[in-house]
């Protein structure tokens, strides 16, 4: 979860760290997709579009890195709420990678360190991350190939990746770690992967118990609620009544005296107390909130006709499927059909943790 | 104030305003990750625990009516590489989304199961009345607890899995 100072050094950091990744050229790799080099006087071509979020953090160290001590660890920008996708996706990276999925480790939306794929929102997990990191298995998996046919001599198809390492037909092999260590690779991925074929997957489509439950079902820290850093202080927002309520008032010499308050924060309508413990900020910012007076003005749309107004915002209109024609001589019914307009809440508050370095850096 | 807290059988000394929820004080003085904080006000079950027997929500518990009570959170019913029989039926059925109802709703299931190691669903749906799900696990819940009564039951000691509070 640590924020560097900007892009550059996060690169820097992931590059400078050792560990993956195979510094051959991956036209060897996949011979298929020779581009020819372009005359000299053409304008360099835009980029080819990668697929999934590969387009975003293009370099195949972004997403696997493959240590010298044949570790492997696998990122995603994508966040672990619930919906399975830690386990997901490692059962995507095992599969390409050819190694069980306990030999991978598997870092999620560390803003330090993983790729920036967003929110993790709108069921974008699998088809956006999913597909950068199959295909970046896929094409590690490929690179290992053909650098173990280049120390072996002989052709990429007498190989076969398993368990991580590079076996040969007759006998040699070496591990994922040998074939990369000393190496730093900083490649960019390929457009094409040579996947798998469905019928040979052994981990992909086969049910796998989730690798986060057992954690969340003995009190193992599993949230970021579980986070407790060495003089931790804790906060409380007091909430606006309404949304675009406007703070016209509050007393800060209500929340001032009272046990363990630390600084009370005050930034345009956003209104916070930081106190030693978190039950003195809970109650710091019901005093706070009593003495709070906002301005309310109505800014959500008419309650009673949810649908009228989600219609006026309609941006798509389209037709879901169509078959066959109407006979001319049924009954045509027609309906209109609404649901109420939900958005999901979770049980878990929203909650954060920020640390302020020595460095100045601040990790939240 | 010190108080004395009795927790997953054993005894803690904790310093704290006597009015502090025992939530915050399981959380943030004893560092157990069981009980969750989810509205604060009692509204939602995932900070359930259980004293004397009894389910209770520990947001609303002030800390000094406890002294003297036994106390058992999830982190009681057994750990990550020994789990007691409610854990194992939970990890067995999958029976967690986020997981953060998840705990509240186990300790519910352990206060009925110490009573009932063979409730009906209509018996288990009341006990969890009282806990919220926003992710919609309710019917893998509810066949997880029909499954730690099973395996209770097959272990024929209702309690074991009470292993430091029993
Ligand atoms: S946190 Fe106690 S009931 Fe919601
Ligand atoms: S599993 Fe997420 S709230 Fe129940």
């Amino acid at each position: 979860m640590g924020i560097l100072k900007d892009e550059i050094t996060r690169r820097s950091v992931i590059a400078g760290a050792g560990g993956l990744v195979v510094s051959f050229s991956l036209s060897r790799a996949f011979a298929q997709a020779p581009a020819p080099p372009a005359p000299p006087t053409t304008p360099p071509a835009p980029p080819a579009s990668l697929p999934g979020s590969l387009d975003d953090d293009r370099f195949l160290d972004s997403w696997i890195r493959i240590n010298p001590d044949n570790s492997i660890t696998v990122f995603t920008g994508k966040a672990e709420l619930g919906q399975g996708i830690r386990t997901a996706l490692l059962q995507v990276a095992a599969e390409e990678l050819e190694v069980n999925p306990t030999e991978i480790e598997f870092i999620t939306a560390d803003t330090g360190r993983t790729p920036n794929e967003g929110f993790t929102a709108g069921s974008q997990s699998m088809q956006n991350s999913g597909t950068a990191i199959r295909n970046a298995a896929a094409q590690v998996r490929a690179l290992l190939l053909a650098e173990a046919a280049k120390r072996f001599g002989i052709a990429p198809t007498e190989l076969r990746a398993e368990n991580k390492s590079v076996l040969a037909k007759d006998g040699r092999s070496a591990t994922y770690g040998e074939l990369v260590s000393g190496q730093t690779l900083h490649v960019e991925a390929q457009p094409q992967s040579a996947f798998k074929q469905p019928g040979s997957f052994r981990v992909m489509g086969k049910p796998l118990p989730r690798v986060d439950i057992p954690a969340k079902v003995t009190g193992q820290p599993a949230y970021v609620h579980d986070l407790r850093l060495d003089g931790m202080l804790h906060a409380r927002v007091v909430r606006p009544p309404s949304p675009a309520a406007e703070l016209t008032e509050f007393d800060q010499s209500a929340a001032d005296g009272m046990p363990g308050v630390v600084s009370v924060v005050r930034d345009g309508n956003f209104l916070a107390v930081v106190a030693e413990k978190e039950f003195q900020a809970v109650n710091a910012m019901r005093t706070l909130a009593e003495a709070a007076r906002w301005q309310e003005r109505e800014t959500l749309p008419d309650q009673t006709d949810l649908p009228a107004e989600l219609q006026r915002l309609e941006r798509e209109v389209g037709t879901v499927a169509e078959a066959g024609v109407i006979s001319s001589s049924g009954k045509v019914f027609e309906a209109t059909y609404t649901r109420p307009y939900q958005i999901h809440g979770s049980i878990g508050p929203s909650c954060a943790v920020a640390q302020m370095k020595a460095d100045g850096t601040l990790d939240v | 104030m010190s108080i004395s807290l009795t927790v997953n059988g054993s005894p803690h000394q904790i310093d704290a305003d006597p009015s502090t929820p025992l939530l915050y004080v399981l959380r943030d003085d004893l560092a157990l990750n069981g009980a969750k904080y989810g509205c604060g006000l009692g509204q939602c079950g995932s900070c359930t625990v259980v004293v004397d027997g009894e389910a209770v929500l520990s947001c609303m518990v002030p800390v000094m009516l406890l002294e003297g009570r036994e106390i058992t959170t999830i982190e009681g019913l057994g750990t990550i590489d020994d789990p007691g029989p409610l854990q194992q039926a939970f990890i067995e059925l999958q029976a967690a989304q986020c997981g953060y109802c998840i705990p509240g709703m186990m300790m519910s299931a352990h206060a009925l199961l110490r009573r009932n190691a063979q409730p009906s669903d209509e018996d288990i749906r009341e006990a969890l009345a009282t806990n919220l799900c926003r992710c919609g696990t309710h019917m893998r819940i509810l066949a997880a607890i029909r499954r730690a009564g099973e395996l209770m039951k097959a272990a024929s000691l209702p309690e074991s899995d009470e292993r430091r509070a029993g």
